[in-house]
């Protein structure tokens, strides 16, 4: 009879186990409708931007950079209000992921910071101006990783992996490399929702699906355009110093001022993993693109295709987390190098300048 | 004329009873089957059914063990899942061939462990707390594997092994998993739970489990909508026939992706073979007998290689269906046999029916075997001995840590450690200077004989080693005791009675010559209790 007992308690133990798992599925499912539905704050730099587009919910949509440009006029089927709704939480997604402008914090980015070990990262670091960088006539920029051109784009074949990558799976590859972190479910809103806005950035610059424009993706600069004098990081050191470190921080920790990212991290455990293109011992061309297009904030395009080699190689050789495929072994040796070279190197410049004393700070 | 009638029911009653515990198997193996192909290894269902037919029927001819049982399983399966899933998208032609491929590879490489004899002795080293530990680890990942199925989302198609990026599927599954999936996934776990509770149903739980779930699928689909709910459904399986030829895949261009699977081809050897080796040390236990696990492996690995141009998925021994078929009285091969057909002539008949089962009911029934894979009573006795712990702790914690490969390196060097740790360590006893060895004197333990040996010769002064109870003294032990001897400082002393006991009468050429007395001029040593 005992016996019976037991396993008629322990059977409804399970079931009432599985039972609150439901109930809790269900409020959480409630919650994520309510924040599905609810109007979205959006940050300064997307209002300007989905605001000069035009993006409004309407039967037909008009693209007014098309009409500036080109003076033609396209119509394309417009937006529902729920429509809007994604794009402007994919937009703000894209500006602040990790949360630190919204007054929920992460809750309002879909909680995008789980999906991040680093506290730095967000996509308009490497997708700048909100991923449609622009001259001040309005021309976009050769190989500035803008969204829109992305997606026409998405489902091809990646250039490195030869896989066919749905547009999610470009996404996880942000998420698991270049945030050091996690890949969100395909299905989640997280993604839904950047994809939503990188859709409309093609829709307001009239990128056409399948076609390759050059601004996507990021312009490489391989050796063969250089005077292949060959890399060097210590060049690469001292171009960084002079004109990174002011911003970036002498060991590429980024500049944080109250809780907020001024500027991201470059190495150290906040910064892209190993696995990620823009590490200069994974794919060489990327991060030298990157910098000469981009870097210094103000002066772009002020370094030689030389200089952005030899600073990408410097910065590849600061310690970084290693990248989750690499092991335990590798990630080991990394969280060590994090920990021990910073002091390490404090230590070996003191040496140098008379006016310091010997010692770790 | 008159004898027939007679004898003809005495032949059929056994043939009769091997066919209800055949069909029993079948049933049971069924859904398993369609579970493991679809959620685990991303392969179409009949992969995982010719698993559960031709896989068996082969091991079952190859294999002499009378309660043996192979057929489709969950580690294996998982195996193929994660070690594919970064090479091609599941369920594609180009993923299919990668399958047969490894499956091939992996049955070559068994092939290896027939033919190599020292590589299949090894398997022999792999112990209980190793096993446990692989089998508990994998049987928590396969319930965090299923998640993403039970909940109707898309599978993540690069691996995410190590448990802290797993954990985050449960979060996925409460705030967008697809509640319909959900529901289903629900009815079918808790009806299979239900019926296990009674010992006349516990076969066929899991059974009733998946009926229920697809009696409310097709609930769904008649007041909602197959549109509307988004439910997957096991693809329809009317083309099946008796057999279906494949060709693994080794084109030239593929050649670098099959370099990139070779250590999931090892993986996928050792796991199969681990488990079959375990699984009939452990049966040979439980029924009494004893069959050679090198024919087991055998079987294994001539089956595994032709499984592969049958469009089948690998086959390993089920510690679980061969414990059903003893426990049902099952007591010949002709059992697994039966159950491959009665599989057969069930899918060609009923192969509409297993269309519609939804696929979050496949999950549940993952989860479910993943839980059973967590047996406590299994566990319990590994933590009465502290090396076992241990053993039992890095091999489970291996697999939630490192991905299956590592694990199984793991499992593999903790199962020779084990072994060899347990032979360095004689059991040493020291009674004033009396120095008792129990256990080997060989290379590997003479550090701690010696540790004990100079500790206590440097309080006596003097040492008497007793080493009656050693059965094994290799040509490094030997040279030490009589360096030890030749020191004056240490009395040898061996208390058997008889000149050794070991050898018995079996004496060779030097022990006759001493007998005769040819060598008079000097005692023989192995007369005297010391020496």
């Amino acid at each position: 009879m005992a016996v019976v007992w037991v396993k008629l308690l322990r059977t409804a133990a399970i079931v009432a186990v599985l039972g609150l798992l439901y109930l809790l599925a269900i409020q959480k499912h409630a919650e994520r409708d309510s924040q599905r539905e609810a109007p979205v704050e959006l940050t300064a730099a997307c209002a300007e931007k989905l605001q000069a587009y035009a993006l409004s919910a309407s039967e037909v949509y008009r693209s007014p950079y098309l009409h500036k440009t080109t003076g033609r006029v396209s119509e394309l089927s417009g937006y529902s209000e729920a429509d809007i709704r994604a794009i402007q939480r994919g937009c703000n997604i894209v500006d602040d992921t990790q949360g630190q402008l919204a007054k929920q914090g992460a809750r309002e980015r879909w909680n995008a910071t789980r999906f991040s070990r680093s506290t730095h990262t967000s996509c308009d670091h490497c997708h700048q101006s909100l991923g449609d960088k622009q001259d001040s006539a309005g021309n976009r920029i050769v190989g500035s990783n803008g969204l829109g051109a992305s997606w026409v784009m998405a489902d091809m074949y990646d250039r490195f992996t030869g896989l066919l990558l749905p547009y999610e799976m470009r996404q996880m590859q942000c998420f698991i490399n270049s945030s050091n972190g996690f890949k969100p479910n395909a299905a989640d809103d997280l993604l839904r929702d950047i994809t939503a806005y990188s859709r409309f950035l093609s829709a307001a610059l009239d990128l056409k699906i399948g076609h390759r424009y050059p601004e996507q993706g990021m312009e490489e600069i391989p050796a063969s355009a250089t005077l292949r004098r060959g890399d060097d990081y210590v060049r690469g050191a001292h171009l960084y110093r002079e004109k990174c470190a002011a911003c970036h921080g002498v060991q590429g920790f980024g500049t944080v001022v109250d809780g907020k990212v001024l500027y991201p991290a470059l190495a150290g455990p906040e910064s892209f993993s190993l696995d990620s293109r823009m590490h200069f011992g994974r794919v060489n061309t990327v991060m030298a693109g990157f910098i000469c297009r981009n870097m210094p904030l103000g002066q772009e395009g002020s370094l030689a295709n030389q200089d952005c080699r030899d600073i990408a190689y410097y910065i590849s050789t600061l310690p970084r987390p290693a990248g989750d495929r690499q092991g335990p072994l590798v990630a080991a040796w990394q969280q060590l190098m994090m920990g021990v070279m910073p002091p390490l190197t404090r230590y070996a410049e003191s040496l140098g300048r008379s006016d310091t004393p010997h010692a770790i700070p | 004329m008159i004898a027939i009638p007679s004898a003809l029911p005495r032949l059929l009653h056994p043939l009769r009873r091997n066919l209800v515990i055949g069909m029993t198997l079948a049933v049971v193996t069924l859904p398993q089957a369609i579970a493991f192909s679809t959620t685990l290894a991303g392969l179409p269902p009949h992969f995982g059914i010719y698993a559960a037919i031709w896989g068996v029927l082969f091991t079952a001819m190859l294999n002499p063990s009378r309660v043996f049982s192979g057929g489709p399983n969950t580690t294996m399966s998982a195996a193929i899942g994660v070690t594919l899933l970064p090479i091609a998208p599941p369920f594609g032609a180009d993923y299919l061939g990668y399958a047969l491929t490894l499956i091939l590879l992996a049955g070559l490489i068994q092939l290896l462990f027939v033919l190599i004899r020292p590589l299949g002795r090894m398997l022999d080293l792999i112990n209980e707390p190793v096993i446990n530990g692989l089998i508990c680890g994998i049987g928590l990942f396969l319930i965090f594997k299923s998640l993403t199925s039970f909940a109707g989302l898309p599978i993540n198609t690069q691996v995410d092994w190590p448990l802290w990026i797993a954990w985050q599927s449960l979060l996925a599954v409460l705030e967008i998993g697809n509640m319909y999936a959900i529901q289903i996934g629900l009815i079918t776990l808790i009806t299979s739970l239900v019926f296990r509770q009674f010992e006349a149903l516990r076969n066929w739980a899991i059974l009733f489990g998946v009926c229920a779930g697809t009696a409310y699928s097709e609930y769904l689909n008649a007041t909602v909508g197959l549109q509307n709910t988004l439910i997957e459904q096991i693809a329809n399986l009317s083309s099946m026939g008796w057999v279906l030829p494949s060709i693994p895949l080794f084109d030239q261009e593929a050649m670098s992706d099959i370099i990139t699977i070779l250590p999931g081809a090892v993986t996928l050897a050792l796991l199969g073979l681990f488990q079959t080796v375990a699984a009939m040390r452990r049966m040979n236990r439980k029924v009494g007998g004893y069959t050679d696990s090198r024919k087991g492996i055998f079987a294994d690995a001539v089956s595994n290689c032709v499984l592969p141009f049958l469009s089948s998925m690998p086959t390993c021994a089920s510690f679980n269906r061969m414990w059903l078929v003893h426990s049902l009285g099952g007591q010949s091969r002709w059992t697994s046999a039966a159950s491959a057909l009665v599989l057969l002539l069930m899918v060609l008949f009923l192969a509409p029916l297993i269309a519609i089962i939804p696929m979050p009911a496949m999950a549940a029934v993952i989860m479910l075997l993943g839980a059973n894979m967590i047996n406590w009573g299994d566990i319990k006795p590994h933590f009465r001995d502290r090396r076992e712990t241990v053993v039992f702790l890095a091999s489970f914690l291996s697999v939630l840590f490192l991905d299956l490969f590592g694990a199984v390196v793991v499992g593999s060097i903790l199962a020779i450690g084990y072994s060899k740790w347990e032979q360095a360590h004689p059991n040493l006893s020291v009674r004033g200077k009396v120095l008792k060895v129990r256990g080997n004197i060989y290379y590997g333990s003479l550090p701690v004989i010696e540790a004990t040996y100079h500790r206590v010769l440097e309080r006596e002064g003097e040492v008497v080693l007793d080493f009656s109870e050693c059965y094994y003294i290799d040509r490094e032990g030997i040279r030490w005791l009589a360096a030890a001897k030749a020191e004056q400082k240490a009395i040898l002393s061996d208390r058997r009675r008889t000149p050794d006991r070991r050898q018995g009468d079996r004496r060779n050429a030097a022990d006759k010559r001493r007998q005769k007395g040819r060598r008079t001029g000097k005692p023989d040593r192995r007369q005297r209790s010391e020496f």
